[in-house]
């Protein structure tokens, strides 16, 4: 997909993230993953690590080669993916504490994603 | 985890599909069916001793299983029978499945099936395509919550 398309995505299920709230904790961290892989998406394009025609479905199925290389070109955007990610198997297909503080931090790491890929877009 | 814990993230995440539009929100709208319908199946599968209620997260990777110690707030990686299963199928149980169940799962394959082209593709649905979503969801939560003896306020 395109990075147009991405964005296009990613504002898509950001606006839909607006409808809930934390305590539906489960699909505000699954929603920050979607919106936060197509702007990973984006990062991934314009670096030139990945084609428009391979986009990465989780930042750890990424090949041990590829994710060398993003740790080092994009160290922030990849740990923000990688903490939404591991917040989905701790309260998404977990029961661990404090779901809402989850999706807070899910959030949070989504807008880290978000502003990386419209920074370096404006750049 | 336990059919308790997995009814409970049903209601939460089916009280948040109410909020979103198949249309309009179609993306968050599969993401959060397919998982509000995953956690009724681990509670059918477990309720009629297909799989175990383990005290496990199943994780990204089919048949891994994160394993929390709860007194530090760690976890371990760790392979097991299921457990909770990821979708429908996965991982396979290699048993048939109750007519309820399998009709189940049936629909909520439908619904996991809108993943690539809706949600990681660039597809728009077509006018009016949302309706068979819903009614897959509906035919998903209904026979589950049959099969669990619950009931689902609409």
């Amino acid at each position: 997909m395109n990075e147009r398309m991405h964005v296009r995505k990613a504002e898509r299920i950001e606006r839909s993230l607006g409808l809930l709230d934390v305590e539906a904790f489960e699909a505000v961290i699954e929603g920050a993953m979607l919106a936060g892989t197509h702007w990973f998406n984006v990062l991934l394009h314009r670096a030139g690590v990945a084609a428009e025609n391979a986009d990465a479905m989780h930042a750890e199925f990424l090949t041990a080669g590829i994710r060398r290389k993003v740790a080092v070109l994009m160290p922030g955007a990849l740990a923000a993916l990688d903490e939404i990610e591991t917040l989905r198997t701790t309260h998404v297909r977990g029961d661990m504490p404090d779901g809402s503080a989850a999706a807070r931090r899910a959030l949070a790491c989504l807008a880290r994603l978000r502003e990386e890929a419209t920074k370096r877009s404006a750049a | 985890m336990k059919i308790e814990t997995h009814i409970d993230k049903f209601h939460r995440l089916d009280a948040a599909l109410g909020r979103l539009r198949p249309d309009a929100d179609c993306e968050l709208w599969i993401w959060t069916a397919m998982n509000a319908c995953v956690n009724l199946l681990n509670a059918a599968l477990h309720r009629a001793r297909l799989t175990e209620e383990t005290d496990s997260f199943h994780t990204q990777v089919e048949g891994l299983y994160a394993c929390p110690d709860r007194a530090h707030g760690t976890l371990t990686d760790a392979v097991h029978p299921p457990g909770d299963v990821m979708h429908a199928g996965q991982p396979a149980l290699g048993t048939p499945l109750p007519d309820a169940i399998a009709n189940a799962s049936v629909a909520l394959a439908l619904i996991e099936n809108l993943r690539e082209p809706y949600v990681r593709g660039s597809e728009a649905p077509a006018a009016g395509a949302s309706a068979e979503w819903e009614r897959a969801y509906r035919t998903c939560v209904d026979r589950l919550s049959e099969t669990l003896n619950i009931s689902i306020s609409r």
